[in-house]
């Protein structure tokens, strides 16, 4: 399979089923036979470590590296360094994360959710064009530009990914998201309302002085 | 645009804070009796560190998702500006929608804590159609408030304003008294005497809501979690009280477009 | 009746309850409003209301409806000017990048947006994201797009900052700054000496600290010069003969005529009165916080594109300005500001140049010919080329430096980066303090009599005005005297009977879109148009007048 085709969410998936590490390795640029194929791979690999550390994980778990099919030396190489970085992290969640376990799967949980969303695939697939050609407006990113508007979907994805989660187990109020999930409750404030506005959510109830709002379950 | 100018959002980026690169300098003893250059520029790796920091601010990224999902193709990114060259007899200039407000003092503590909105904020909220459906929430953590406060932040200047801006208070305390069960509303303002003439008595009528004749200092929060504390003097004595939900009544100000605008004109505006 | 064609600026309730009364007069209205809608129903401020009777707005619905109200929303003046009885305006109207006739409220596009920002419509409450309705009434959607980030808004040469710092970031120097030439051609000597008005408005400074962004550009400038690169500027295979003359190689000239060139004019003339280009960058600005070396380079990168620079050659001197006219098809007015203006008390025009030398003098002196200095110098006044004339005056080696400043440090107009470096090597600011006379001794002067200021009222600026201090007069020795209030402009070199329209203090007044005088085919900008101002708005100007005066030649 061509490294191309590696789906970051996938990655996220292993990551909350306890995998320790994950390599991807991919021919060189150029040699690829879908001719860009490995350079998405590199840069979806790229985002995935991004937000994957974003939410509380070692970025040296998940690596990117090149040697082609004829390399069989480079190839025992670049898996022994790999295996001993991962040894010296130790287990997932287990200390050499920012994050522990148990909290760590669930968050591998959300940035799966995130990697899922229509909004970070669009926008994945959207970088050879905004990098070359530019975006609807014929504006031409910059890598840092691109990194900036990725970092965007991920820093505010995964709070939204959170909060959907709690409420898809129930109806929940501002302060008790807060709560649960340690995101500045005006921050949740603002992304409930914002839900609301897009007919995501609505008001269950009125409990004492506590509105607490429930999902409304969306087609397709 | 006003929040877009002025209290623009911005993402809370995992680099932030971070400094600002420093340029670095030959010392003071090296520039007596010479024209050497003082700054020495930046070296590449502070540069790069620097250059990073730029938040690349951008709202719409031109991505096109919008225009992906709209099932009846409504969505036009080529739709273009329109110029139009026009002649008139006259102009009249306004204020305009851009509720730009005279700064306001961080005493006040608007911009600090989430639970202290401006007045028009509150209407907004109190709007049906506004982003609460017209509930009265705090904007900190989304519960209904038992007790607010809605404080005169500029006692001081014209009489005019003092008077519309506290009828406004008054007439947002009683939407939101009308909307919420258990409410207790004091509103602190030096009333002017065209007000206590034309509208206290009326006002002090409504239930639920307490006149205070006074002058309000600070609002402060003790520690996380707890109300807000709002300061203020009353019949010369000082008093100190907690709140869920303070609003202040703002003194709004021309935009500086409209300001120079009127001065290229030569007219008021009205 | 006369009045019949209204404009109305200002969509909120006060411009819609004014539309109404100017319709009903029979006037045709024109109500142009920023917001993509007019307001939305206010509570009112006027009266007690009834717990349902909140929000009302009787005139909205009625303006809206109303054949002789022509609503302009999501629309901004341009520019506007009086003239003849009438007012002309130019107005933009942004397209809302939504077709609200297609659209069926369905609320997808705002599901998937990945941006928000803070809604205006209901005063920052909750979010908005970038495609969304801006009013919720009546369900209509925009998108929202910034034509520029702030820092490129407030550049006075609109540069694509977002991009060349982006490209600094992903580690392109060169590319970027092809970026920054693609407006400015003086990117290393404006990168040492802007003010960044940039860095004033940039964003991060609400999280921590601006983006250094002046001195990023100089980095890039710096990388080309430290690895030797010598790029060459490319001009275009068609080439246009006319030809254009420009008075002054200071940036808004050189600005003026690299745009020129790139545009394909080969004829272009630039006539200095100096033996050296750059005008104040070089006979202003010290060589200590802009190297010589490097503006002469930039400046043959431009004369390398078939610029012409003639120095030494004073219009109005050495060729006369009709001449100029004659020989050229088109003439850029970038003469500066180069007289100092006097302090105006007795004592100093007696010794002048007897140890009262003015600013702009003393710095293009120390430029063209270094002397050392020693003895007691004081510079009077409070802006830049006060600061950069007493940091001068330290190296050139006088044994004690003032700077005598009527207000206090924070009113000074000069960079507070600047005042603190000043102060950093050991130059003493006196504040509070004014001349009332110079005072002399066998034709030469030896010190200076002052008077103690103290604040009163704020003055039209805002700047508390200072009032002398009764009784409070007193000495200081000098050797040297330096005034450095101001600088106005000289425009001996005009004939005496020009029809130039100039302002009251002596500048050229100019159309903003083309930079062209009331004559046409004379074009000005820089300092001899704004007053002593910032060399990237000399540089704005200069690129202005460039497209100012192609348009003009190419629909001769
Ligand atoms: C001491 C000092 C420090 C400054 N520091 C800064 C700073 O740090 N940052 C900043 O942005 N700006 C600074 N400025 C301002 C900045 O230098 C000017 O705004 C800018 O140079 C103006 O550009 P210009 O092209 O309009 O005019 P100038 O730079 O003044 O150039 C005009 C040129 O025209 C020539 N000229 C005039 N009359 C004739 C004639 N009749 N015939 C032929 N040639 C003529 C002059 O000799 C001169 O070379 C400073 C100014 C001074 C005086
Ligand atoms: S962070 Fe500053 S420099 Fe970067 S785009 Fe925003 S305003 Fe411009």
């Amino acid at each position: 399979m061509c490294t191309g085709r590696v789906d970051p969410a996938m990655v996220a998936g292993a990551f909350k089923k306890g995998l320790d590490g994950l390599m991807v390795v991919g021919c060189y640029f150029g040699d690829c036979h879908y001719i860009t194929g490995n350079v998405q791979a590199k840069a979806k690999m790229d985002i995935t470590r991004r937000l994957l550390k974003h939410v509380g994980l070692n970025q040296d778990r998940l690596a990117f590296r090149q040697c082609s099919s004829g390399e069989a030396a480079v190839f025992v190489n670049l898996v022994s360094e790999f295996d001993q970085r991962i040894r010296e992290i130790g287990p997932i969640g287990g200390g050499g994360d920012p994050v522990e376990a148990p909290d760590i799967f669930r968050k591998m949980e959300t940035a799966e959710a995130v990697l899922a969303g229509e909004k970070i695939r669009w926008v994945i697939g959207k970088r050879t064009p905004f990098l070359e050609s530019g975006n609807m407006y014929g504006e031409v990113f910059t890598q840092h530009e691109f990194n900036r508007a990725i970092d965007m979907i991920i820093v505010e994805e995964t709070e939204v990914q959170e909060i959907l989660r709690e409420l898809r187990e129930g109806a929940r109020s501002v302060k008790g998201l807060a709560q649960a999930l340690t995101i500045p409750s005006e921050r949740v404030f603002k992304y409930i309302t914002a839900l609301k506005r897009k007919g995501m959510i609505k008001l269950d109830k009125v409990s004492d002085r506590t509105p607490y709002f429930q999902i409304i379950p969306q087609e397709g | 645009m006003i929040y877009e100018k002025e209290k623009r959002y911005i993402v809370p980026f995992d680099d932030v804070p971070s400094p600002r690169a420093e340029m670095p300098e030959i010392s003071v003893d090296e520039r007596r009796g010479n024209f050497d250059e003082v700054e020495t520029g930046f070296p590449e790796s502070v540069a790069v560190t620097e250059a990073k920091r730029c938040l690349s601010c951008r709202r719409c990224l031109g991505c096109a998702l919008c225009w992906a999902e709209c099932g009846v193709e409504a969505i036009d990114f080529d739709m273009p500006d329109e110029v139009l060259e026009l002649e008139f007899d006259d102009v009249i200039i306004t204020r305009g929608q851009d509720n730009a407000f005279s700064a306001i003092d961080p005493a006040w503590g608007y911009g600090t804590y989430a639970d202290v909105i401006t007045d028009l904020q509150f209407e907004r909220m109190l709007s049906p159609t506004g982003p609460t459906d017209g509930r009265v929430v705090s904007p900190l953590d989304g519960e209904i408030p038992a007790r607010l406060a809605v404080i005169q932040t500029e006692p001081e200047g014209d009489e005019n304003h003092l008077l519309s801006s506290v009828v406004l208070g008054v007439n947002e305390s009683i939407l939101a008294l009308d909307r919420t069960e258990g409410l207790k509303i004091t509103l602190i303002s030096p009333l002017s005497p065209d007000f206590k003439e034309r509208f206290l008595a009326d006002a002090e009528k409504i239930a639920g809501l307490s006149m205070v004749e006074g002058k309000a200092g600070s609002v402060q929060r003790s520690g996380e979690g707890d109300p807000l504390t709002v300061t203020y003097s009353h019949e010369g004595a000082d008093h100190t009280e907690t709140f869920d939900l303070v609003v202040l009544l703002t003194k709004p100000v021309l935009s500086s477009e409209t300001q120079a605008l009127s001065k290229k004109l030569d007219k008021p505006v009205q | 009746m006369a009045d019949n064609r209204v404009l109305i600026v200002g969509g909120g309730p006060e411009g819609v309850k004014a539309a109404r009364q100017k319709s009903e007069e029979g006037a045709q209205v024109t109500l142009v409003e920023k917001f993509p809608s007019l307001g939305a129903e206010r509570i009112p401020r006027d009266r007690l209301i009834r717990s349902d009777e909140g929000f009302i707005n009787p005139d909205l619905d009625k303006v809206r409806n109303d054949s002789n109200i022509h609503i302009l929303p999501y629309s901004d003046i341009q520019k506007v000017h009086s003239g003849e009885g009438a007012y002309f305006a130019r107005i933009i109207q942004h397209g809302l990048r939504v077709d609200n006739t297609k659209c069926n409220d369905c609320k997808a596009c705002i599901k998937v947006c990945p941006v928000n920002m803070l809604d205006d419509f209901n005063e920052g409450l909750g979010f908005r994201t970038a495609v969304d309705f801006y009013n919720p009434v009546t369900a209509e959607y925009n998108i929202y797009k910034e034509d520029m980030p702030v820092c490129q808004r407030s550049c006075p040469l609109n540069l694509d900052i977002r991009s060349y710092v982006g490209l600094i970031a992903d580690g392109r120097y060169l590319d970027s700054l092809k970026t920054i030439r693609d407006r400015l051609p003086l990117p290393g000597s404006i990168g040492r000496v802007c003010p960044h008005p940039c860095e004033t408005a940039c964003n991060r400074q609400y999280l921590d600290e601006p983006i250094s962004i002046c001195f990023l550009k100089r980095f890039v400038a710096d990388v080309e010069l430290n690895e030797g690169i010598e790029p060459v500027y490319e001009t275009p295979e068609k080439t246009h003969p006319e030809k254009v003359a420009i008075v002054g190689a200071g940036p808004a000239g050189l600005t003026c005529a690299y745009h020129l060139a790139r545009m394909g004019y080969k004829e272009i003339q630039i006539f200095e009165a100096l033996p050296v280009p750059g005008g104040y960058l070089w006979v202003g600005i010290p060589e200590y916080r802009l190297p010589k070396k490097l503006l002469q380079r930039e400046v043959d990168l431009i004369c390398n594109m078939g610029v012409e620079i003639q120095y030494e050659t004073r219009i109005g001197e050495d060729i006369s300005f009709e001449d100029l006219r004659k020989d050229h098809d088109a003439v850029f007015i970038g003469a500066g500001c180069h007289k100092g203006l006097k302090l105006r008390v007795p004592g100093e025009e007696e010794y002048e140049g007897q140890g009262i030398i003015d600013c702009v003098t003393f710095l293009r002196e120390q430029a063209l010919n270094p002397t050392e200095g020693k003895g007691k110098l004081i510079v009077i006044g409070g802006g830049n080329a006060a600061i950069d004339s007493a940091r001068v005056g330290w190296r050139m080696g006088f044994d004690e430096v003032y700077i005598l400043y009527r207000r206090t440090k924070k009113e000074m107009p000069a960079n507070p980066w600047e005042i603190d470096a000043a102060e950093h090597e050991g130059v003493i600011l006196q504040y509070l303090a004014a001349p009332v006379e110079i005072l002399g001794k066998d034709g030469r002067a030896t010190g200076m009599k002052c008077i103690k200021m103290e604040l009163g009222e704020p003055d039209a600026s805002g700047r508390r005005r200072p009032v002398p201090i009764e009784g409070s007069e007193y000495v200081i020795d000098a050797e040297t005297i330096v005034p450095a209030i101001s600088q106005g402009t000289n425009l001996e070199f005009l004939p005496q009977d020009h029809e130039f329209s100039l302002s009251r203090w002596n500048t050229f007044e100019i159309d903003e879109d083309t930079c062209q005088t009331n004559i046409p085919g004379v074009f000005a900008g820089g300092d001899v148009v704004t007053g002593p101002d910032i060399a990237i708005r000399a540089v704005a100007a200069g690129r202005n007048a460039a497209m100012g005066i192609d348009e003009y030649l190419r629909s001769k």
